[in-house]
């Protein structure tokens, strides 16, 4: 589903982000990107969602290469994943209904059937009652369940969710993540990105990133990076 | 279906942002409607005085006045002279000759100078020519019933001779100096209405900058996010088109008053009309047309930025 090849991203001649990432994530994987600040985590979601590209290497989605796609094709690639960044990226003029609505109606579904489906989704991170509610309304928590809402409520076959549980106290952090956790169950790939090591659990695999590199792993209780990477 | 609902969306999108802050779109709407009434007035004025002009033309004379030396035979066998003259235009021609005693007469009878003309004692005036001409399709063609007058007058026995289209031809050279100040004032015009909707949307994809971001992220594809834009360009363009008709509709009441009593002078009940339904639904066009490229050009420069 997500195939790393040796991947790179390099700014300047000496700043790189990533060097030498091989990491394959099969369908319906949970996968947490762990490391320090500054480790590569968000760079790494970034390319899987095209928002960068490659500088090495290659890197395939879904069977689309991101080192050649084009940017027609990026929005039906991005209609295929759920993002959820660590700034909640909430528009601020809308309700949480039609925040919530915006990934059906940017692909042209019926109104109707948005609203159905984005209250659906609410309902699902205990937010239906919110709807009407603009996001200032809302804690930090709540913002950052009704952004896991906006990401599913297109039924995304990838989560990518760049520290989700950042800017948040522990009971909250843990809905979150639970409610993440829940659509792993349904057989979404799940890739969550922390600095925070607290939140580890439930993993089917851990990768432990820094400075860019794949520097430990952890897969069913086996610690090796080669081995987890790959 | 798809397409017509995103569409639809656009529209709701950018009468949504307008919305939000209609003090900042009316304020734009009447500065592009200052600019669009000013050529919108003046083809209205064209518009009027056009049909004047061309039925002014359709018909000029040209008076033939022969030397008074000659002979009667001389002076009617000049009419084969005169249809050689006129066979290379394009009009068909009425040739009258007026012999000197009918026009004496004539003279007599209808200006009542009866008393005035007997104390001449002789007739002072000549044998002439009238020509009727037609076929001149407006008062552009004035130039070439110059060039006849001047092949006739280089006849032999010809004294002079008057064009009556003179000062239609005046009047076709000041609507034509009309038509092209109108025209530059046009583009002048439509460039600023161009540049007034390029700086509006400039200023809404700042302000929406961050929408534009997450729409992208979420699957929006290019088409989706520059249509409301657009949708905006061309509504600011059709409000201000309709707002300067308007104007120049309620101007005409005013003018046409000072109008009527000007032309009252010349027996005429001449008075301006507003644009017809055509010209109203082709300006109207023109306006949201402005609009949108105004909208276009911006959205190609400042959204590229963007991405």
């Amino acid at each position: 589903m997500i195939e790393f090849a040796q991947v790179s991203k390099q700014y300047s001649r000496d700043v790189f982000a990533l060097r030498d990432i091989t990491l394959s994530v099969p369908k319906g994987e949970l996968l947490f990107l762990a490391g320090p600040s500054g480790a590569g985590k968000s760079t790494l979601l970034k390319m899987i969602a095209a928002i960068e590209r490659p500088s090495g290497g290659s890197l395939s989605v879904n069977g689309q290469n991101i080192n050649t796609i084009k940017p027609s094709g990026l929005p039906y690639l991005r209609r295929n994943l759920g993002l959820i960044f660590q700034q909640q990226r909430l528009l601020q003029d809308r309700s949480i209904l039609a925040n919530v609505m915006l990934p059906l109606v940017v692909t042209g579904a019926a109104r109707s059937d948005a609203e159905k489906r984005a209250r659906a989704a609410l309902d699902k991170v205990d937010l239906l009652d919110k709807s009407s509610a603009e996001p200032q309304e809302l804690s930090g928590g709540e913002q950052q369940r009704v952004a896991i809402a906006r990401a599913i409520v297109n039924r995304p076959q990838i989560i990518l969710a760049d520290e989700p549980t950042a800017n948040l106290d522990r009971d909250n952090a843990n809905k979150v993540l639970a409610a993440l956790k829940s659509f792993h169950g349904v057989g979404v790939t799940c890739l969550i990105s922390t600095h925070d090591e607290q939140y580890l659990t439930g993993a089917d695999r851990i990768v432990y990133l820094d400075r860019g590199r794949i520097v430990d792993g952890w897969h069913n209780g086996i610690s090796n990076p080669v081995e987890i990477s790959r | 279906m798809n397409w017509l609902r995103q569409h639809f969306f656009a529209l709701a999108d950018a009468f949504s942002h307008l919305l939000r802050s209609p003090s900042n779109f009316i304020l734009n709407v009447l500065v592009v409607s200052i600019a669009l009434a000013l050529p919108f007035a003046g083809l209205t004025i064209l518009q009027n005085v056009r049909p004047i002009s061309e039925q002014l033309a359709v018909e000029p004379e040209i008076s033939i006045f022969l030397k008074m030396e000659l002979s009667r035979d001389k002076a009617l066998a000049l009419t084969t002279n005169i249809r050689t003259i006129l066979q290379d235009s394009a009009s068909t021609t009425r040739i009258e000759f007026t012999p000197r005693e009918k026009a004496f007469d004539s003279l007599k009878s209808k200006t009542g100078l009866t008393d005035v003309l007997a104390t001449l004692g002789a007739n002072p005036l000549p044998d002439s020519y009238v020509l009727k001409m037609s076929g001149f399709e407006h008062a552009m063609d004035a130039d070439q019933v110059d060039d006849i007058a001047q092949k006739l007058k280089s006849m032999p026995g010809v004294d002079t001779v008057q064009i009556d289209s003179a000062w239609v031809k005046r009047l076709a050279a000041l609507l034509r100096i009309l038509r092209l100040v109108l025209l530059f004032l046009g583009f002048t015009l439509g460039a600023v209405v161009v540049a007034v909707v390029f700086n509006t949307i400039r200023l809404q994809v700042m302000t929406q900058h961050q929408e534009i971001e997450v729409s992208r992220l979420l699957g929006a594809t290019n088409a989706f996010i520059h249509r409301p834009f657009y949708y905006t360009g061309a509504l600011l363009g059709l409000c201000a088109g309709a707002l300067a008709l308007s104007l120049v509709v309620l101007a005409q009441q005013p003018l046409n008053t000072a109008i009527a009593d000007f032309a009252r002078l010349y027996a005429s009940e001449f008075r301006l009309a507003p644009p017809s339904l055509l010209a109203t639904a082709f300006l109207l066009g023109v306006s949201a047309l402005l609009g949108l490229f105004g909208a276009m050009l911006s959205v190609k420069r400042h959204l590229a930025r963007l991405a």
